[in-house]
């Protein structure tokens, strides 16, 4: 019992990070209607860019976020018309062959991380991994590390950002006029091409950002693609695809779900529990918990 | 009426707050052709998209023959005989013309020699025979409408729901099909179809229903309908968007 | 209508001289190629016909293989089951994964059905790590039976005898026209009578059932099962860049990139063995090319077939918006 409040702290700590994985990753499906196989290797490329960016230059990860974010926005500004080639063939159905593209790319980059970077685990040095808040009350004792918290600041962060761009900036309403209505939205002379490719590089960036600081928070190998890629899915999934607001409650729960296993269950488990719920939501409420989903 | 074929009784379909069709009802009588008209956006495809199975009604009921199918799928309505085309006008891609029908051919016919063997005689029928082994998505415009009839006519439906099968063609394409329409009805099918083109509904209807905002305004004999003040100011007045 | 007839006799002929075969090769390592590349076309048209006739995408596919060679392999050690019991077992259990599997998500989009196969198998391999029953990590060893003639006839029957059955219901029996039906306009099939998901549904058995056969064979071929060989998403990734290389929506197309990748691969590792990796990289290319540049396959392409194309182009719709009158509910509708 005692653990109890750990327990909700850690899955609120860590269900930041899935939150930037997953709003992110709503957002490029929202406007671009493809489901990205390549999520989690997004994570691991920033990741890894970050921790040799770091042991080059010894300069804090943190620092580095914004770097990373603009490497890796521009890869992504880059590679969307490609993805937007492949999903606009003659007869396009644009899900569907952005799925298997991106399944390949996910191939390809799991490929290069593996002979690049090898089969080792790696942790990124931060400063603000060294130490933690403590909070004790009577019984109950709280271990907050500072980067994890920092994580869960960046997430708020990211979300407010990305709430306030599309509110309430030019850009953020053709955004959500593309996600919308795409060609109602071309018709009334938004470029979606480049507002797409904005997008995907925004995702791109956000992904890989987050990467780093997971590779701060926990280790990183070339094969962490895969493990991330599934949390995203299930945190769309669950907020419902396509439904940003739903996505911090998801991600949350997620979260709360992976911490749990860690304190109480056996973490072995986690993947498998995560998987059950995810196949529940499909049978009984495939728009996810808020019907909210397209 | 005695016995009508199809009852919409009190049918209305929302989308969240939106109620595209409300508190609609009508009869139809058996073996006769009803036009469903009404402006841009009066919800003449959900209304249709509602007795074909695509939509649940979120109040009303619909009954065909007397049995409330309120809600059942299309598959389900396919076998009891009710067909529909569809506006946009897609068949089945990568298979030929006669595959196309073979597929409708299957609800009634599951064997695929028998089916087969129906599906050739409705390609007659329907004029299309001579373009059997042509691929389907090489057809004319009014050629892949005749397909879509086609394919409706396949499940030897006793109603049929007839979506803008005349928009798009030519003159002499639109009288060809009016008079298989007609030549339907003198099968013993009762048909309603929607269409914006005026002079078509107006001159084989039985009845007209119009549609405007999601209500029915009004419903009678075309020349009635034509005539009614409710129903010129819903084209006049709703134009402007 | 000879016409029609005429692959299937082409593959029989085909069939009949790699039966005659083994009489002729001794060399029992050529042996072992011949029976791992006739096992990789029955695991690529298997995923073509889920993913090229029907339009849905199971990145889970090994997962199936997988289930059908820790059954068997249980039966046999474990249970004492003879071989020949044990392996339509593996099949069973493939089956009723994919009636689990499939259910919830077969009458949404594809979309969900590729994501919800993939998170399956990534959790289903988990299972075997973390059990005890599997051996976890290290996997499951069998008694060997080291005939390698004997596994060369049993998976060439199990894949000629799937290519037979596949063929003549997706190319002869109605079936195919229904399954092709709901591929290219699914909500047009449903006014026809088709019921999706249960087409879907029978697609889908017939796709993961020979891959649970295949997997039982391969247990007892291969004598060693893990986690990482039968469950891991390489067998995943080699049935899909074999499908979508060779020609998606045919049967000859999968046979055709299964037999180039695989000779591909074997080359590969004997002369590049410290590349492995490399070959994931490869694989990935082949798969993205394949999608930019070849749609419809090396085979579709040169044949000119062109359902490779729309299979692609199917299932994981979203719908536009302009569809959004055709949609019931959650059923998502594809438009071109």
């Amino acid at each position: 019992m005692e653990l109890l409040p750990q327990a909700i702290v850690d899955g609120i700590l860590i269900g930041g990070i899935y939150i930037t994985i997953a709003i992110g990753f709503s957002l490029a499906y929202g406007v671009m209607h493809i489901i990205d196989f390549a999520v989690g290797e997004w994570i691991m490329l920033g990741a890894f860019t970050g921790y040799y960016l770091n042991r080059w230059s010894h300069i804090d990860p943190m620092l580095l976020l914004p770097i990373v974010f603009i490497v890796f926005g521009g890869i992504g500004y880059l590679i969307q018309p490609l993805i937007h080639r492949v999903i606009s063939g003659k007869k396009g159905n644009p899900v569907l062959m952005g799925l298997v593209f991106t399944f390949g790319l996910a191939l390809v980059f799991r490929g290069s991380g593996l002979t690049i970077f090898g089969f080792y685990s790696h942790s990124i040095p931060a400063a603000l991994a060294k130490n933690s808040f403590f909070i004790e009350s009577g019984n109950f004792f709280l271990t907050i590390p500072h980067i994890r918290f920092a994580g869960l600041f960046y997430a708020v962060l990211i979300t407010v950002i990305l709430q306030y761009i599309l509110k309430s900036t030019d850009f953020g309403r053709a955004v959500r006029a593309l996600a919308q209505h795409r060609e109602s939205a071309s018709l009334m002379g938004i470029d979606a091409r480049r507002i797409s490719s904005y997008v995907y590089g925004i995702y791109v960036g956000i992904s890989a950002m987050t990467g780093v600081l997971i590779g701060c928070i926990f280790s990183i190998t070339a094969q962490m693609g895969g493990e991330y890629t599934v949390m995203a899915f299930f945190v769309v999934v669950l907020a419902g695809m396509g439904y940003l607001a739903g996505v911090p409650w998801a991600a949350f729960l997620l979260g709360l779900v992976q911490s749990f296993f860690m304190i109480y269950f056996n973490p072995s488990y986690t993947l498998l529990a995560v998987f059950v719920i995810l196949f529940t939501i499909l049978l009984i409420s495939p728009r996810g918990l808020f019907g909210r989903g397209v | 009426m005695a016995d009508p074929i199809l009852q919409v009784e009190g049918v209305t379909k929302t989308f969240g707050g939106l109620y595209a069709v409300q508190d609609v009802s009508f009869d139809m009588a058996k073996g006769s052709i009803v036009g469903l008209i009404g402006p841009n956006g009066a919800g003449k495809t959900t209304l249709f998209n509602v007795i074909s199975g695509y939509y649940k009604p979120t109040k009303g009921s619909i009954r065909f023959d007397g049995k409330d199918i309120s809600g059942w799928p299309p598959y389900r309505l396919a076998h009891i005989g009710i067909g529909r085309t569809f506006q946009i006008v897609k068949p089945f891609a990568g298979l030929t013309v006669l595959e196309n029908v073979v597929i409708a051919s299957l609800c009634r016919y599951p064997k695929k020699t028998e089916a087969e063997a129906q599906a050739w005689q409705i390609l007659e029928r329907t004029g299309l025979a001579d373009r059997a082994h042509l691929a389907a998505s090489g057809l004319t415009l009014a050629g892949r409408k005749r397909l879509e009839v086609s394919k409706a006519l396949a499940l030897e439906p006793t109603l049929l729901l007839l979506d803008e099968v005349v928009a798009g063609l030519n003159p002499t394409e639109a009288d060809q099909t009016i008079d298989l329409i007609l030549k339907l009805r003198d099968q013993g099918i009762t048909i309603l179809i929607v269409e914006h083109i005026m002079r078509v509904i107006m001159n084989i209807s039985d009845e007209v229903v119009v549609l405007s905002f999601g209500q029915k305004i009004a419903q009678g004999k075309p020349g009635d309908v034509a005539r009614d003040p409710a129903v010129v100011e819903a084209y006049l007045g709703g134009e402007v968007r | 209508m000879t016409n029609t007839f005429r692959k299937p006799i082409v593959v029989g002929i085909a069939a009949l001289v790699l039966a005659v075969l083994p009489t002729f090769i001794h060399d029992m390592f050529v042996l072992r190629v011949l029976t791992e590349s006739i096992m990789w076309i029955g695991l690529a048209i298997a995923w073509d016909v889920l993913a090229g006739y029907t339009g849905y995408l199971n990145f889970g596919h090994g997962a199936f293989f997988g289930a059908g060679a820790y059954i068997t392999a249980f039966l046999i050690k474990i249970a004492g089951v003879p071989f020949l019991l044990a392996m339509p077992a593996g099949g069973l259990a493939a089956a009723l994964l994919a009636l689990a599997s499939g259910i919830p998500t077969l009458r949404l989009k594809g979309a969900y059905f590729a994501i919800a196969t993939w998170a399956m198998a990534r959790a289903l391999q988990q299972l075997a790590l973390v059990l005890d029953i599997t051996g976890g990590p290290d996997g499951m060893r069998l008694p060997p039976y080291l005939h390698p003639q004997f596994f060369y006839y049993v998976m060439l029957i199990l894949v000629a005898g799937t290519f037979a059955v596949m063929w003549f219901l997706l190319e002869h029996a109605p079936f195919g026209l229904k399954v092709k039906a709901i591929r290219e306009d699914e909500a047009g099939a449903m006014s026809l009578g088709i019921h999706p998901t249960v087409i879907k549904m029978q697609a889908y058995l017939l796709s993961t059932v020979p891959a649970g056969l295949i997997g039982g064979v391969y247990a007892y071929w291969i004598t060693y099962i893990d986690p990482a060989s039968v469950l891991g998403d390489l067998v995943t990734d080699q049935a899909v860049v074999m499908a979508v290389f060779g020609g998606l929506g045919t049967l000859i197309g999968p046979i055709v990139g299964a037999v180039i990748i695989y000779f591909f691969k074997t080359l590969f590792w004997a002369y590049l063995s410290d590349y492995q990796v490399l070959y994931l990289i490869i694989l990935g290319v082949l798969i993205a090319m394949s999608v930019v540049f070849l749609p419809n396959g090396l085979y579709g392409t040169l044949t000119g077939k062109t359902s490779g194309k729309t299979a692609i182009q199917k299932g994981l719709a979203t719908g536009t918006p302009e569809e959004n009158s055709r949609k019931q509910g959650r059923k998502e509708v594809v438009h071109g």
